[in-house]
């Protein structure tokens, strides 16, 4: 059996056609990093084109302040305008664009409402363009915990007010709704008094996109209220919600940048979206061709008048292509290895991957090659029954383009019939083999998309899939009649 | 001597066709069966059902006394075969071919590969791509290939497709010394009479999915050598009417048959009937004239 199986992986490897997909797949992994090192780009900017400036300038040149149908356009347009020069001093992405994007617009739209409008006061334009100047200085001086503090100082008072509110307040109603109030301030409070005890300075890194996550999820949870009370559907947001909420906290308080992308890590931890249809493409040309192919050569005929049963030979190349299949993955993991540690370095596999258990309640850190074997153990149900309807159809039909075409169909519609199914809940799909071969579903505790599935279903049901094909293709191969060729 | 392969009434049908009706044959250590019919006639499916490649609707086969249906492994052990074409992995080299078969059976080392390999000519161009050989070339690998595991049973389905003359006799050569030396017993199919003609100690004729004749391949020699004797003369016009078994080939040549004894009566015969003779020779017969003669010709149902 050992020595049927070596010359299976013989008869693989002697073919130039593994080579040169290998190659293929090795120039989509270099592209892969190429791209991300290069091109990505991270969050927003605070800005606007150049093509919007000049728009903006074209318009202003047209507009008369003192036409009253013009006057809130004009200032409108000039604020933009003012605005972006303000902004020119500083660098993109410098924290300076965030706060002038912020509190200093509204100053200067201020300021130009009282130049332009009808109720012109030059005194108070002067007062705010004080103020202008005063916040302008605290940006000169690279002072962002200023400001800092002053959101702290806001949010502090914010939550005070409420409170006080509530507590002249008797009507239920109110009260109801002002203690969803005072929730959501108190988490503005959180992310301020983040910011400053982690000292995170305004910007458009990890960071400050880890704390607008947290506040939007954490006020998205306040908002759905308790979780029992939620419908199914409501109840995988819910859950999306806490995990994001807990996950940005992570971040925040161990300023480790866990959901970064673009490096040799990023890639790995994505490593089956990324890198999926190679592995599949590679193991449904093995499966597919594997039998089909000696038949269509007449070398089946060599094959079948060896010592061995008709069984053993057919089961031989079953587990080489299983032993493939573990080589695909195996040999693309090493490839993404190579030139990740080439286009980034190896420093990001010192970073943890990050999930939260929904059973515990509680964050799992888990290295990254533990994270990426157990995404790997999750997607070869898949896989595998993959494998096995190219392997089943190439012995049946004895067609191999027929069996590779078929079976990388079934990689791609899946897709579309699964998101049809969840949306429209159509119950009887829960049997149906692409509903239940992606285990990642189960992961950490999570509930899976269709409500009612469990991990035991989902495994039996590939068990059967798996056996609907291969005993089918091991009988009938057993009996067939070699033809003429 | 006993029997090593052993056809027992062997039927098969497609569907409604009958391919093969009651074939029986067998063949002992160090014979070499020629097995003959024409194009369709069920040489093929007869090896396939011999070696297991098509199920048999009735009928039994034992190689080496074991039934190739119910111990198929054990039968199949010590077999070597090329069926239909010689074929090999294309896109690997001759001796890699030869590695892979040698993997499959016990015992065969690097040693037995090139020693088969020296004795099927090929040793110059072993190490290059199959695609590359001619068809000769590929029928030399696939002996190859059958005898490495030093088979007592060889079966080979039209092995002397695509040779020249010379590799004809060479592997003439190669067999007969299997057969002597190795005590193989080997069955050959083949419509090709004439190669089969020198070599074969037995035939085995087949028509239309039956065997009409199986004999010693002297012993059919012998059968067809009614004696006919080809004389040239002068002019045929009219030889008929002297002798009424006279069979005119051409206005010069004519046929007859006659016992050799009686050549010379017939010789003075001639003479006095004032007729020219210039050559008189003996008509010998091929195993092919024989086999058309028995066979029918070359007609598919």
């Amino acid at each position: 059996m050992s020595s049927l199986i070596k010359n299976e992986l013989t008869k693989i490897f002697k073919k130039k056609s593994i080579y040169i997909t290998l190659l293929v797949v090795l120039a989509f992994v270099i592209l892969t990093n190429c791209i991300y090192k290069f091109f990505f780009t991270r969050g927003s900017e605070y800005g606007y084109s150049d093509s919007y400036i000049a728009y903006i300038k074209e318009d202003l040149a047209k507009l008369d302040p003192t036409n009253p149908s013009d006057t809130s356009m004009y200032i409108d347009l000039k604020s933009q305008l003012d605005t972006y020069e303000l902004m020119q001093k500083y660098d993109e992405g410098a924290w300076q664009r965030q706060i002038i994007a912020s509190q200093v617009a509204t100053y200067v739209n201020e300021k130009n409402t009282y130049l332009y409008s009808a109720e012109k006061d030059e005194e108070k334009a002067n007062e705010i363009e004080n103020k202008i100047n005063d916040t302008l200085q605290k940006l000169e001086n690279d002072d962002w915990r200023y400001f800092a503090n002053l959101d702290l100082e806001q949010a502090n008072e914010k939550v005070q007010l409420l409170e006080e509110q509530k507590a002249n307040t008797q009507d239920r109603q109110q009260l109801e709704e002002l203690e969803i109030s005072i929730e959501n301030a108190k988490i503005d409070k959180e992310v301020a008094k983040y910011r400053v005890d982690k000292d995170i300075k305004y910007g458009t890194d990890y960071l400050n996109e880890a704390l607008t996550t947290y506040q939007n999820y954490a006020k998205n949870i306040i908002q759905m209220g308790n979780f029992d009370n939620l419908e199914y559907e409501e109840k995988l947001e819910y859950n999306n919600s806490l995990e994001e909420k807990e996950l940005s906290r992570y971040i925040i308080e161990n300023k480790q940048d866990i959901n970064k992308t673009n490096d040799t890590r990023g890639i790995l931890k994505n490593f089956f979206s990324e890198y999926g249809l190679f592995i599949i493409v590679i193991v449904v040309m093995i499966a597919g061709t594997i039998v089909s192919e000696e038949f269509n050569k007449g070398t089946v005929k060599l094959l079948l008048i060896k010592p061995y049963s008709r069984t053993k030979i057919l089961l031989s190349k079953y587990i080489t292509i299983l032993v493939m299949t573990v080589f695909a993955i195996a040999i693309i993991l090493l490839m993404e290895l190579i030139v990740g540690g080439i286009v980034f370095g190896y420093d990001s596999l010192s970073i943890p991957v990050v999930e939260y258990n929904f059973n515990t309640s509680q964050l799992e850190i888990l290295n990254i090659f533990t994270y990426v074997g157990i995404e790997i153990l999750t997607q070869l149900p898949m896989i595998i029954l993959l494998a096995t309807l190219a392997f089943a159809l190439s012995t049946i039909f004895t067609n191999s383009a027929f069996a590779i075409t078929i079976s990388l169909l079934g990689f791609m519609s899946p897709s579309i019939i699964n998101a049809l199914v969840i949306q429209y809940k159509v119950n009887f799909m829960r049997f149906f083999v692409t509903m239940n071969w992606d285990l990642s579903e189960y992961l950490f505790g999570k509930l899976p998309s269709m409500q009612g599935m469990t991990l035991g279903f989902s495994i039996i049901m590939c068990l059967i899939y798996l056996f609907a094909m291969i005993i089918p293709t091991f009988i009938i191969f057993k009996k067939k009649n070699i033809k003429n060729i | 001597m006993e029997n090593i392969l052993e056809c027992r009434s062997l039927c098969k049908t497609f569907g409604k066709k009958q391919i093969l009706k009651d074939v029986s044959f067998d063949i002992k250590e160090g014979d070499i069966l020629g097995f003959i019919g024409p194009n369709g006639a069920g040489k093929t499916t007869t090896i396939k059902l011999i070696l297991g490649l098509q199920s048999i609707t009735s009928g039994k086969v034992y190689i080496n006394g074991y039934n190739v249906e119910k111990e198929f492994t054990k039968a199949i052990k010590k077999v070597g075969a090329i069926v239909e074409n010689p074929d090999m992995y294309m896109y690997m080299s001759g001796y890699d071919n030869l590695k892979l078969v040698s993997n499959m059976y016990k015992g065969i080392g690097t040693k037995r590969i090139d020693e088969v390999v020296k004795l099927v000519k090929l040793e110059n161009r072993i190490n290059d791509k199959v695609s590359k050989y001619s068809l000769g070339m590929r029928q030399r690998l696939g002996i190859a290939q059958a005898i490495l595991h030093k088979p007592n049973l060889l079966i080979l389905d039209e092995p002397t497709n695509g040779l020249d003359p010379e590799g004809i006799k060479e592997m003439r050569e190669l067999l007969v010394s299997l057969a002597r030396n190795e005590k193989m017993a080997i069955l050959i199919s083949s419509h090709n009479l004439a190669e089969l003609d020198n070599f074969c100690n037995k035939v085995c004729i087949i028509k239309n999915g039956e065997i009409i004749e199986t004999s010693e391949i002297s012993a059919i020699k012998k059968d067809i050598e009614h004696e006919k004797f080809i004389i040239e003369i002068e002019n045929t016009k009219g030889i008929n009417k002297i002798y009424k078994e006279a069979e005119i080939i051409n206005d010069k040549v004519f046929k007859i048959n006659i016992k050799r004894e009686n050549v010379p009566d017939l010789v003075i015969d001639m003479v006095k009937n004032n007729i020219k003779i210039y050559e008189i020779k003996e008509d010998e017969k091929s195993l092919e004239d024989a086999f058309f003669e028995r066979t029918g010709g070359n007609v598919i149902e």
